[in-house]
């Protein structure tokens, strides 16, 4: 995975990263919509985000902060 | 004539510049409520309250405030809700809620519309536990913003104050997370994020409350005191059609105490008018059991490892739940939640909290404007 990340980190950053622009600028309309958001719901995300941390024994791939707690 | 072209071009030129250096920053406020409830006696509800306030054009720093009002038994008797009708039944509680945590943020971002940098600080406080944390989070926009490459690094301090008095073998818990994110838009109505994190963990990392009791055995829970866990995400959101659009995502999640996991999650939102969007959500959780949790009343007196919390065996749960936004005039939204969370049936929850699995409700609300 790791390997994975840094190959696709190389392309990103280098000139094969010209294939990646995909959507003009004057065709992001819809990605401003909030039903087009990873998370539409911002305190939705959170308060699940602390909850599954303490219901489950899994954690990660939030790409976010979550504070710590005794409930754990 | 080649004049004019020189001024059209070092125009457009300017144009580019200034819009790449756009913020998208802006003075906004929320007030919110949260609520949990389950049938292992836990109930919390959370006001939550942020401010964010720009300081120039590509600064901001912002306060963000929970405070969880919580009566549970874990706080009343020890963390054994099978015990607990026993012990209200008995004792009157003197206060309205068991535990009031509060969780204040502190936090400051750089935008200047290609890099995007936030930090802060986190600090918790409840009766039996204080956590701190520092938090710092960089995305870096490229190809005309149709890439974003992110990196996100948190480190925890956290303390134990049991309420009992007992000696823990370490009186804290230090967790520290690297998230690494690329985010890439597909298509006009398609964008995929994939998300690595690596946590770290060690301390004290199970409850000082919890305990192993058999007719021979009498022992409070104890876990390796490290642990180091991998997560890998792909996520995605895809507008279905004009009024639709589907949200997913799968994580697979490895540690090295053998609990390994999938989750999935998708939802779809649904346009009912041009201010009001609701739909469904549902997620599938499955988790292995670790390595040193044994099947309930087969542990020996010479074990190195001793654990009861349900978290540590296999099950799987289920939500299902509707989010709710609701945009009034002005730009001001409300946002709400509903989910239904459920575990499958757990020996070890029947064990503790005295019911076959976990039912449990929790709500979101928020009204949020700008100013």
């Amino acid at each position: 995975m790791y390997k994975l990340f840094l190959i696709a980190l190389v392309l990103f950053t280098s000139g094969c990263s010209e294939h990646l622009v995909r959507v003009m600028p004057y065709e992001k309309e819809y990605f401003a919509q909030d039903k087009m958001s990873l998370a539409p719901v911002g305190a939705r995300s959170e308060q699940e985000g602390h909850i599954f941390l303490i219901r489950e024994a899994s954690a990660g791939g939030e790409s976010s902060f979550q504070g710590g707690c005794g409930c754990r | 004539m080649s004049l004019k072209y020189l001024l059209i071009t070092l125009a457009s030129l300017l144009a580019l510049e200034v819009t790449s250096l756009a913020s998208s920053l802006k003075n906004s406020m929320s007030f919110g409520v949260d609520t949990y409830n389950d049938n292992a006696d836990v109930q919390v509800y959370s006001p939550t309250f942020s401010v964010f306030n720009k300081l120039s054009h590509n600064w901001m720093i912002g306060f963000k405030m929970r405070i969880d009002a919580i009566t549970a038994a874990s706080i009343k008797n020890g963390s054994n809700a099978g015990h607990v009708d026993a012990v209200t039944g008995a004792s009157s509680n003197e206060n309205f809620y068991d535990d009031i945590r509060y969780a204040p943020t502190l936090m400051a971002t750089y935008e200047d519309g290609d890099n995007l940098l936030s930090f802060g600080a986190y600090y918790s406080s409840e009766i039996d536990y204080e956590g701190k944390a520092l938090f710092v989070n960089y995305v870096r926009q490229l190809n005309e913003q149709n890439t974003a490459l992110g990196i996100g690094i948190s480190q925890s301090d956290d303390v134990w104050k049991p309420v009992f008095d007992r000696a823990l073998p370490k009186d804290y818990r230090r967790e520290g997370k690297l998230d690494l994110s690329i985010n890439q838009l597909i298509s006009p109505t398609l964008s995929l994020q994939v998300v690595y994190s690596y946590l770290k963990s060690e301390g004290f990392l199970s409850s000082p409350y919890h305990y192993v009791l058999q007719n021979d055995i009498a022992k409070f829970e104890n876990y390796p005191d490290s642990r180091v866990g991998h997560a890998f995400a792909l996520k995605g959101v895809s507008l279905l059609n004009i009024k639709n659009s589907m949200n997913f995502s799968y994580r697979y999640y490895t540690d090295d105490w053998d609990i390994s996991s999938h989750t999935v999650n998708i939802e779809e939102l649904h346009d009912f008018s041009k201010n009001f969007t609701t739909g469904l959500r549902l997620r599938y959780y499955t988790q292995t059991a670790s390595n040193f949790v044994k099947e309930i009343g087969t542990y020996n007196a010479t074990d190195n490892y001793f654990a009861t919390d349900y978290r540590m065996s296999a099950f799987d749960s289920f939500t299902i739940g509707m989010p709710f936004m609701y945009k009034m005039r002005g730009g001001d939204k409300l946002n709400a939640s509903i989910d239904f969370y459920q575990t499958t049936s757990n020996d070890y929850i029947k064990s503790w909290y005295g019911v076959d699995k976990i039912n449990a409700i929790f709500t979101t609300f928020t009204y949020e404007f700008e100013y």
